[in-house]
């Protein structure tokens, strides 16, 4: 009787409760609680995160929330990023769009990352969901601007376009002119991946008659002169990418630059600047105090110049940059940029044989000691010591993703030879919050027992030319008790602990391991005992049980699913 | 061969409404008797790392029991791993036969870069090229000699996967070069004598590093190779 009292709260009073709660986490948090949220949860759902589109059907997922709004889906694997998954792998996009189509007549937003997305699926988009409103891809690819155009021409209620590092078969920039004359809802613009011009005039009257619009991210094509008049035309940008930062110095243009960016007092976030030239560098000065991010990842500038820019981003939070910063530069940030949560440095040489500039691990360690609220690193250089990891371990205790990347594998501390397990055992030992790591440099299977005991909060960790034996792995896998995502490439880990850790894979989303040493036997073995895993051999040279036994298999992509084994495998994928 | 114990698998139901964001989509149901061979097996664990650390008295302390581990942690389910860890040394986890491994992939492309690292994804990487393209090196190769203090060459030896560089600017005699070489590549200064060092001149041509003078070698030198004796018709 007590029972039947406490649960008859009426159905909307717990929907209006429901609606203050939104992360993912926590909505699947709710619905685990009794039989009758689990039924008001799923009917007041409105935004699904599917974060590997084959952990779960396209029909399981409609089936269960009859009335999303909005849907983010993700498929290839991270290391797909760098061409370790072949072309045709899957992840294609259509299926899902196919039965959304019917079942989620209101959809509004689409976020997809690393799928394939195919012109047809854009057409069926533009098509399907009238109140259509985000279309974010990120890192996507398999579609032209044919199926732009659709997106364009079609989507009158469209706000957002983001395309951010996608790759686009780009066969002309007419798509732009699809949308209609009469459309004006644009918020945010994201192009910054094509390669072709899109048409000038359309882009400047749809910038002109779009007021709401707050980003927006032209790509490489667009030339320097013509920046001024789009910035005149919305001047109450947000965030703004240019195109190619370059052109011969004309004071005229120059000085007309300069007004155009200042009469834009939102200015938060800059980006673009492709082949950056340092003569038209004064001309976003003036909005410097006010930026919170700034891309200069593709600028070619150097040190000093550099320098003089960041100087004068006293309120920077976000800065991406090539490793022209130096040292020097980096000793400059952690001086002036006090606010700076997030900072990664990406290599301007990675193929060449020596260091063309000189940033160090000294850098890393002037940022780590003077921006204290410094809680993200993207590091690519050429040497690094234990020492200076540990240091950066002592400064910032609230770092919270935090990947290295020492160019040349295997490189030991170049002070002591050693390698640099205690260096990045300092890391996870006193960084508790710690979700993302990625691990470089001459690693043993130390540095495994010091993750597998203090990163207890460790989400995602990426493993490259590193370890022993399989004792490494194990640490790994019995100790990480957050661990949701693992890539390995280039280590000698095998079959013993992957199995002895199988249960550990139910509660990840995927491992990934290639050039590894683990055989096909235990590929088999774990498939058939799990079957709630899919456990995908990748392996481009034939049918691996043609070869002799310990032959070990080229690629592994394990992850858990409720779907059962995939209907779209190619025939490099055996299963 | 693998030697295979499978353990029982207790009853754990599928809970419903399964959750994929949670990464502690179990809960652990009531173990009803554990088989003793597990339980042996999770005590031998402890142990055995204790004695591979310095640290010992700190590591020891982070380190749970198989209780800790199994009744306290809602992350780890009941479902029993498909091999016991006995941690014993096998020699198939001699990490030089995972270098020798004819199926080691990695893309050799003429030595000069392995697949997808360092990790930059494609966009950027065309970004990169597109800079560089001015930077032609004279000599054509491997070698880029600078104003500055290095001077970097590319190093291979005989049956290793990964080629390393290493700098001439701090070397000036055969001896030194060939015995930091034979330390980089991890084998013993002994097996030295087994290894004949090469190196490609500008011409193209591979030669025998210690037939000419150290000044004209480090001229000309492209990129080095350390071959086994036996491998040489000489």
């Amino acid at each position: 009787m007590l029972k039947k009292m406490s649960y008859s709260f009426p159905e909307d009073v717990l929907e209006h409760v429901f609606s203050f709660v939104t992360t993912h986490k926590d909505r699947n948090a709710i619905s685990l609680v009794c039989k009758s949220w689990y039924e008001v949860e799923r009917w007041c759902r409105r935004r699904v995160f599917v974060g590997n589109c084959y952990a779960v059907s396209p029909v399981m997922v409609t089936r269960r929330f009859p009335e999303v709004r909005s849907v983010e889906l993700k498929g290839k694997p991270h290391f797909a990023d760098f061409n370790l998954v072949p072309e045709g792998w899957g992840a294609y996009v259509y299926p899902w769009i196919e039965i959304m189509s019917t079942s989620y007549p209101w959809l509004e937003e689409i976020r997809l990352k690393r799928m394939v997305v195919s012109d047809e699926s854009l057409e069926l988009i533009s098509k399907s969901f009238k109140n259509f409103k985000v279309l974010v891809l990120s890192s996507c690819e398999g579609f032209s601007t044919v199926g732009l155009a659709a997106i364009a021409a079609n989507c009158r209620n469209l706000r957002e376009l983001d395309l951010r590092e996608s790759e686009v078969d780009d066969l002309s920039g007419h798509w732009l002119s699809h949308f209609p004359d009469t459309y004006s809802s644009l918020v945010s613009l994201n192009i910054s991946c094509l390669g072709s011009e899109v048409s000038f005039s359309a882009l400047e009257r749809l910038v002109g008659r779009c007021p709401n619009l707050r980003t927006l991210r032209l790509n490489r094509a667009v030339p320097l002169d013509r920046l001024a008049s789009l910035l005149r035309r919305a001047p109450q940008l947000v965030e703004f990418g240019t195109g190619a930062y370059s052109a011969e110095l004309r004071l005229d243009v120059l000085s007309t630059l300069d007004g155009a960016f200042s009469s834009c007092k939102e200015l938060k976030s800059l980006s673009g600047f492709w082949d950056m030239v340092p003569a038209y560098l004064p001309a976003i000065y003036s909005v410097c105090s006010g930026l919170t991010s700034l891309n200069l990842s593709y600028a070619t500038i150097q040190s000093p110049d550099l320098i003089k820019l960041v100087g004068r981003c006293l309120n920077l939070q976000s800065l991406w940059v090539l490793d022209y910063i130096e040292d020097s530069g980096l000793e400059a940030i952690a001086a002036s940029c006090k606010d700076l949560q997030e900072l990664r440095v990406f290599p301007s040489d990675p193929f060449g044989v020596e260091p063309n500039v000189s940033l160090t691990d000294q850098g890393l360690v002037s940022v780590s000691e003077g921006c204290p609220r410094l809680h993200s690193v993207l590091y690519f250089c050429r040497q690094m010591s234990n020492a200076a990891l540990v240091a950066v371990a002592r400064n910032r205790p609230n770092m919270t993703r935090f990947r290295l990347c020492i160019i040349e594998p295997r490189t030991p501390d170049y002070l002591t030879l050693e390698p640099l397990d205690v260096g990045f055992g300092a890391i996870v030992e006193h960084c508790k919050e710690l979700r993302r790591l990625s691990l470089s440099g001459l690693l043993t299977d130390r540095v495994f027992e010091y993750i597998g005991t203090y990163a207890k909060k460790l989400e995602m960790l990426s493993v490259a030319f590193a370890g022993n034996t399989d004792l490494g792995l194990h640490h790994v896998m019995s100790g990480c008790e957050s661990l949701r995502k693992l890539e390995i490439r280039d280590c000698p880990f095998g079959d013993k602990a992957i199995l002895a850790n199988a249960a550990k894979l139910e509660t990840m989303r995927s491992l990934w391991m290639s050039s590894c040493s683990v055989s096909f036997e235990a590929c088999k073995l774990l498939g058939q005992k799990m079957p709630r895993l899919n456990v995908e051999v990748i392996d481009e040279s034939g049918p691996p049980d043609s070869r002799p036994q310990d032959c070990p298999v080229e690629k592994l992509y394990i992850y858990r699913t409720v779907a059962g084994p995939r209907f779209d495998t190619p025939t490099f994928v055996w299963t | 061969m693998l030697e295979l114990q499978l353990g029982l698998t207790l009853a754990s139901n599928s809970m419903q409404g399964f959750d994929l964001n949670c990464c502690a989509g179990y809960e652990p149901k009531e173990v009803v008797g554990l088989n003793p061979l597990i339980n042996k097996a999770m005590h031998q664990l402890s142990p055995s790392f204790s004695s591979r650390s310095d640290n010992g008295n700190q590591v020891d302390n982070k380190k749970r029991s198989f209780d800790d581990a199994f009744e306290n942690n809602r992350a780890v389910p009941r479902t029993l791993p498909l091999l016991l860890w006995n941690n014993q040394p096998h020699e198939d986890d001699d990490p030089k036969d995972f270098y020798s491994h004819p199926s080691f992939a990695i893309n050799q492309n003429n030595g000069d870069s392995v697949v997808g690292w360092p990790p930059i994804k494609s966009s950027r990487k065309k970004h990169c090229h597109q800079n560089n393209r001015s930077v032609e090196n004279e000599c054509g190769y491997g070698v880029i000699r600078s104003s500055s203090n290095y001077m970097f060459v590319k190093v291979k030896m005989e049956g290793v996967a990964i080629a390393r560089k290493i700098d001439l600017t701090l070397h000036h005699s055969f001896l030194t070069l060939k015995s930091t070489l034979i330390n980089m590549f991890g084998t013993c200064q002994e097996d030295s004598n087994c290894y004949k060092l090469t190196y490609q001149d500008s011409e193209g041509d591979w030669l025998l590093a210690e037939d000419i003078p150290w000044r004209s070698f480090v001229r000309s030198v492209q990129r080095l190779k350390l071959l086994r004796s036996t491998a040489l018709l000489i």
